[in-house]
């Protein structure tokens, strides 16, 4: 059977502790062994038996039972429920045998064995042999071979059985009850098939006792009943991590892997070069997993060659896959360049600038800016001016500002693990700067990799060997640190020693305001939603993405300014994963050991944390003294200018829309289209919501929040596009310039590319002071307000 | 707490929304799953909003012979007169409600049942409840009738606990008068009580549990009903003597929630004994001992019945039962030492003890031993509930105790034990019947008259049926195949769906006896059932999927002309 076949059983783990602290357990360790006989045999055993766990290699103790006696025996029972790491359930009575004296039958696999037991077995009893016969039968009537059945896919147990009963492994004698359980589809990895399914239990304690992920259970009574994920939500809806442990317990195909995203590496390359399990078994980071897995998704890895100077990935290229480097040297760098947009007044006749389409009567003209003196980086604790700035990137190195270019090799391991996860942007374009071999793997693979325990091991090891440097240097807080090369160097030992890495699925609560605080986080990929509650509802106060960190401010509460403004101890805020999460984690203890080694360190935290307090204070007392509801809702309060146009002056002649298309190369920021107050139009432009759904998805870090919360694009945007899809304001906007870059084809050659930037109001401040809105309107119609001065005027009205 | 927190949370908003779910899974650290699997698996919880009106028609035993089938078609026909938008009254199916003597029962919002009303009525309650007016409804009699059980005639004094407190009495000679008593479990297994008592008291454990199963629900049962609601303080001195004699200091009183009147009397006879009489609290009449007891509403099912399942929903699973062994007396209620006792049964142990075990013993007739309830109901002019000795003939308890057959019917059929022991012909032949009863009691006739049946364990389990609490009376109008059918979809119904035989058996059982009823079936097919009976009751986890078998297997043994002609209507 498969039990025995160690494929089968590699992802099982963990019962050990549990079953050793069973008094059950410690009083049959101490009985003497039980002598029973089976089928005529006899034997004497020991009341506990050891199962090995498959992946620990670590025996553990659980009673023994009349199948584990007759396996020493060498007498095969049959079994469909039960697995040898598994708790029995003894729900399918397959393995059921008669003990003398007594009329009805034992199931084997959880009957433990007793002094004196005369077993038979199904070699020997007829009485047995018939009913699993029957119960053979009844399953056969019901299961449906699976809609995702692929010849990859192991033999079906249920038929094997038949056919070791000489029974017809495609009919039975019983009428099929017609009804359709269903399927699911929903998740990208799994496929479900209840129709399949025999509700043997193994996909549940799959889960739920090897796996510890606690999604799969049963649900609904009797012949409706069947299996369920969380409150029987769709699979791929619910809080399933994709481990594949129910796949790989399923008997009978119910849960299978599901292989649509095959094609998709294999199909678009030409360099590709398929790779079997044999060559892939050997590999140090696939040594763990399953290979019965690893031949599901043949294909989802595959081995590609890049000559020197071919590129890989580009940056703002949406990517489903990580890339595992085998040999070579990378280059991986920011093409875009280091720039923000800008919108400056034409100088009149004979200006040189470029006018392009739109360049009619156009007072205005934008263009991509950047100084050492007009650089933008907002960034919590940023130094400004700082030589020594780094940018987050989705590879184990980040990015110097000046000069965003770097290498990898195969010590590095792997990168582009946030592209194949959350499914966002290259952050940075790669290019092989000697010949390269690399796995590029799609994200099941991914996801089995990061929650294996070797293989998880392995990609740890790397992070706190190699990344976490490049990690550390792209945190604006430690800006302070690297002024000095050694006392970043020695604050980077202390770090590494003492962080662990932490994987958090999207929706998983990292911890809820006025919880203790207990450790201090640093986020490596993904985004983490910070929000508060205030009146009117829960607000969110931030996205926090790659490079940045949260769980500061429970942890500096000794500081009398900040114990001033927050609960000791106690977190202030909410944060939860809003995808998939991968998170450093610093004990609070250790935390507090490195602040007081490093007084720079703390200096810079603690007056991030005043400012994020003082911010939360701000906005907090702003809902207070507000009851318009649905003002707050929308994020007005907040707001530094809105465009507001009075409805009884506006004559809607769209001049405000046209005035700023003209200030900004033919893009208009807003749109005469919003909120209504009384005969207050508030009209479509940023409006620094409450919830910024725009900072949550730049792969880049490069969307902020200002401290006074306007919303800002810093200079290393990628042009990605993805903050302008997030707006549900549609405030954001893409802007191409034309840009001269090298020729990837022609490598020093140079060529004509248009770079996208992510613009939004910037209220022209780089202009007048007025903006062209308000200064276009012919009928004193437009007004720009903040929050606080607009909701005075509607308040007055409403009186 | 998972289960009793899905109670409230449905009594406050009606049925459980996701959102309360979620709640509820965080206020509690479990996984999502683990609620939803309760709230799935119980019949109570509602996973959907109500859409106005629920009207329920009992669809087991005495009320499917009484007419339920078209008592419910009447019934849906004025539901969809009387819908309108936002108000839709829905008319289901329900499993007995444990009114079997007062067919046909129906329940309106989970909270009115109504007894055998006629429709008229029937349809001015839906109405009522339509327009939320208040709800016609009164509260079944709680008067004593002079049993012998009730030895405090009415009025409680715990004088059994009393006299063990103040040392007139000790576990050894509770035990010794229990043993002499011959009392058995009276909820159907028959285990002798006196035992499961003596082996938790030898428990090395020191947490043990005293648990009450008042999860009356098998068709045609309901003689704990009476008792609980008339003598309510019997059943909790026998939960407080068993705490005596054990050491246990918890127990759970584990009710069906389809009882409401018995609920309120046993909640007014719980508060009294906490307060009252002090039997019940931190020391039982000021002495040392104490015992909590905790009345434990179920969330619905048959199966709770079955001990482990009903320990599995007080432990806020899924009311699945367990691999047996190692049994509740070891490992019972959060794995320690628990006595799982019935209603009826830790009711006669006061009398038992005050009176010694010879009282209860010589209650019984011909050769039998012992007293009990008897809840007779179906055919017969008097359902109802009856105190009676062990060993009384069928004769006398359908003619003597129950007023004789209903309408002048003849008598077609008994199901003695309910569903469960299938059924016994008017008139038994030697061919049908197992060698053994043949020997002992037809003394060379080749046939027996079901009226001659001594109802004792021995005789009935000679004759290859069952003794239980329920009797089921059937006149000769009765189509006994579709009984036998009615029988089977009830515990189809019922199945937990945990193991296989039951789950997929008694589906595949349901769906072979329609195929006889419309005439499509054959010889092979009833070899098939009688072959799938068997590994059912070899192979089922628990008493449910063992017994599924018996209504139709007992037709095919004593009914077999009613088989041939419809599987001659198939040829």
């Amino acid at each position: 059977m498969a039990a025995d076949s160690p494929q089968q059983n590699v992802f099982a783990a963990i019962i050990d502790e549990h079953y050793i602290e069973e008094p059950k357990l410690v009083q049959l360790l101490s009985a003497p062994p039980a002598k029973i006989t089976i089928d005529g045999k006899e034997i004497t055993i020991k009341r506990t038996a050891y199962a090995t766990d498959p992946v620990t290699g670590k025996p553990f103790a659980r009673p023994t039972t009349i199948y584990d006696a007759a396996l020493q025996l060498g007498i095969n029972i049959p079994i469909l429920c039960h697995r040898e790491h598994m708790t029995p359930v003894a729900v399918c009575r397959f393995c059921v045998v008669e003990l003398e004296g007594q009329y009805r039958l034992a199931p084997a696999c959880q009957r433990q064995v007793e002094a004196g037991m005369v077993v038979k077995t199904i070699a020997t009893s007829d009485r047995v042999k018939n009913a699993v016969k029957i119960l053979t039968e009844l399953l056969l009537a019901d299961h449906d071979t699976p809609r995702e059945a692929h010849k990859e896919y192991g033999e079906n147990e249920l038929r094997v059985i038949a056919r070791q009963l000489n029974l017809d492994p495609h009919s039975s004698r019983f009428p099929r009850t017609a009804r359709d359980r269903g399927h699911d589809e929903s998740s990208i990895v799994i496929a479900v098939d209840h129709n399949a399914c025999i509700l043997c239990d193994r996909c549940i304690r799959g889960c739920g006792e090897i796996r510890n992920n606690q999604i799969i259970g049963r649900m609904n009574k009797g012949y409706r009943a069947r299996i369920a994920f969380d409150l029987n939500e769709p699979m791929g809806e619910s809080n399933c991590v994709s481990c594949g442990e129910c796949m790989v317990s399923c008997p009978t195909g119910a849960l299978t892997n599901r292989k649509f995203v095959l094609p998709q590496v294999t199909e678009r390359q030409t360099n590709v070069q398929r790779i079997t399990v044999e060559e892939l078994a050997p590999h140090p980071l696939f040594q763990g997993v399953s290979k019965q897995f690893l031949g599901w998704n043949e294909g989802a890895i595959v081995r590609r060659r890049f000559k020197a100077g071919e590129m890989i990935c580009r940056e703002g290229e949406f990517g489903n896959s990580a890339f595992i480097i085998e040999s070579g040297q990378l280059e991986v760098f920011i093409a875009a360049p280091m720039k923000h947009v800008k919108a400056r007044k034409n100088r009149g006749k004979g200006d040189k600038v470029n006018r392009g389409l739109f360049g009619l009567v156009r007072r205005f003209t934008s263009s991509l800016v950047s100084t050492k003196d007009d650089r933008i980086d907002h960034r919590d604790g940023g130094a400004s001016g700082h030589p020594q700035r780094y940018i987050p990137i989705d590879a184990p190195v980040s990015l110097n500002f000046d000069d965003p270019v770097a290498t990898l090799t195969a010590d590095d391991l792997i990168f582009g693990e946030m592209s194949c996860m959350n499914n966002y942007p290259r952050s940075a374009s790669v290019r092989a700067k000697t010949d390269v071999v690399v796995l590029e793997i799609l994200r099941n693979v991914l996801y089995i990799l990061q929650r294996n325990k070797k293989s998880k091991a392995m990609l740890d090891e790397v992070y706190r060997r190699r990344s976490i440097e490049g990690h550390l240097r792209s945190v604006p807080m430690f800006s302070n640190l690297m002024r000095d090369e050694d006392r970043f160097r020695q604050f980077l030992e202390d770090f590494r020693e003492r962080m662990t890495l932490v994987r958090l699925n999207p929706g998983e609560v990292i911890f809820r305001q006025g919880d203790a605080a207990d450790n201090f986080y640093l986020v490596k990929f993904g985004f983490v939603k910070v929000s508060q509650k205030q009146p009117g509802g829960e607000h969110v106060l931030s996205y926090v993405g790659p490079g940045g960190y949260i769980g500061e401010i429970g942890l500096l509460s000794e500081i009398p300014e900040i114990a001033a403004l927050a609960p000791p101890g106690r977190r202030v805020a909410t944060c939860q994963a809003l995808d998939h999460v991968d998170l450093v984690k610093i004990t609070g203890a250790a935390f507090q050991e490195i602040l007081a080694k490093f007084p720079e360190v703390r200096e810079q935290l603690v007056q991030v944390a005043l400012d994020r307090l003082h911010e939360n204070e701000v906005s907090r007392q702003r809902a207070e003294t507000t009851s318009m509801g649905e003002f707050v809702r929308q994020g007005l309060m907040n707001a530094q200018s809105l465009l507001v146009l009075d409805l009884t002056k506006c004559t809607r002649c769209d001049e405000c829309t046209k005035a700023c298309a003209d200030a900004h190369d033919g893009v208009t920021r807003l749109i005469r289209d919003g909120l209504r107050f009384e005969n207050w139009l508030v009209a479509s432009s940023c409006r620094s919501c409450l919830d910024p759904y725009c900072m949550a998805g730049c792969p880049v870090d490069a969307i902020h929040r200002k401290k006074t919360r306007e919303m800002v694009i810093e200079d290393w945007c990628i042009g990605c596009g993805n903050c302008a899809k997030n707006c549900p304001y549609g405030n954001i906007n893409m802007h191409g310039f034309e840009v001269q870059e090298e020729d990837p084809n022609h490598p020093g050659h140079q060529m004509a590319v248009v770079k996208q930037k992510a613009t939004m109001c910037d209220l022209c401040s780089e202009l007048d002071g007025k903006p062209s809105c308000v200064y276009a309107c012919p009928h004193d119609a437009a007004h720009r307000y903040s929050g606080d001065e607009f909701r005075k005027i509607v308040e007055g009205r409403q009186r | 707490m998972i289960v009793q927190e899905l109670r409230h949370i449905q009594e406050r908003l009606g049925w459980l929304p996701k959102e309360e779910m979620k709640a509820l899974a965080e206020r509690l650290g479990v996984p999502l799953h683990r609620v939803h699997e309760v709230a799935s698996f119980y019949p109570l919880y509602k996973l959907s909003p109500p859409k106005g009106v629920e009207v329920k028609v009992c669809r087991d035993m005495a009320c499917h012979l009484r007419g339920a089938p078209r008592l419910r078609q009447t019934l849906e026909a004025f539901a969809q007169e009387i819908s309108r938008p936002g108000c839709q009254v829905t008319v289901e199916g329900v499993s007995c409600l444990g009114q079997c003597d007062r067919a046909i029962a129906v329940s309106i919002e989970d909270h009115y049942i109504y007894k055998g009303l006629p429709e008229s009525q029937l349809k001015l309650c839906i109405e009522t409840a339509v327009k939320k007016g208040k709800m016609p409804y009164r509260k079944a009699g709680r008067e004593p009738l002079g049993w012998k059980i009730d030895v405090y005639n009415g009025t409680p004094h715990y004088e059994a606990v009393g006299r063990f407190i103040r040392g007139d009495l000790n576990a050894e000679k509770v035990i010794a008068a229990l043993k002499a008593s011959g009392l058995r479990g009276l909820g159907g297994a028959g285990f002798p009580t006196f035992r499961k008592w003596d082996t938790v008291r030898r428990t090395a454990e020191t947490v043990k549990y005293i648990v009450c199963n008042a999860d009356e629900s098998e068709p045609g049962t309901f003689k704990d009903r009476e008792l609980m609601r008339r003598t309510p303080w019997l059943v909790i001195e026998g939960m407080v003597l068993a705490s005596l004699v054990t050491g246990a200091e918890k127990g759970y009183l584990y009710l069906r929630h389809e009882y409401p009147d018995e609920e309120e009397a046993l909640a007014e006879a719980l508060r009294e004994a906490r307060g009252k009489y002090q039997v019940i609290g931190d020391s039982i009449l000021g002495s040392n001992r104490k015992f909590d007891l905790e009345l434990f509403i179920s969330p619905g099912g048959y199966v709770q019945g079955e001990e482990s399942s009903l320990l599995e929903a007080i432990e806020d699973k899924r009311g699945e039962p367990r691999n047996k062994p190692p049994f509740p007396v070891f490992q019972g209620l959060f794995g320690k030492p628990t006595v799982i006792n019935n209603v009826e049964t830790l009711s006669w142990t006061p009398g038992i003890v005050l009176n010694g075990g010879d009282w209860y013993a010589k209650g019984g007739v011909n050769g039998a031993n012992g007293m009990r309830f008897i809840s007779i109901s179906g055919d017969v002019a008097k359902p109802g509930v009856y105190e009676a000795p062990f060993g009384l003939t069928v004769r006398d308890l359908i003619y003597k105790y129950s007023g004789g057959m209903r309408d002048g019917q003849q008598l077609l059929a008994i199901a003695p034990s309910g569903p469960s022991g299938g059924f016994l012909p008017a008139v038994l032949r030697r061919e049908n019947l197992p060698e053994k009863f043949v020997e002992q009691k037809m003394k060379g006739a080749n046939i027996y008259d079901v009226l001659d049946l001594t109802l004792d364990n021995g005789t009935l389990s000679l004759a290859g049926s069952m003794l239980g609490a329920a009797f089921v009376v059937y006149g000769d109008r009765a189509n006994i195949v579709e009984q036998a059918l009615n029988c089977v979809e009830f515990y189809r119904n019922e199945s937990c769906g945990k193991c296989v035989p039951c789950r997929t058996g008694s589906q595949k059982l349901v769906n072979m006896i329609q195929e006889l009823l419309a005439g499509k079936s054959s010889r092979e097919r009833m070899s098939l059932v009688g072959d799938l009976s068997d590994t059912m009751i070899l192979t089922s986890i628990c008493g449910l999927g063992q017994v599924a078998s018996n209504p139709i297997a007992s037709v095919l043994r004593h009914f077999r002309p009613d088989v041939e002609k419809y599987l001659a209507a198939g040829r």
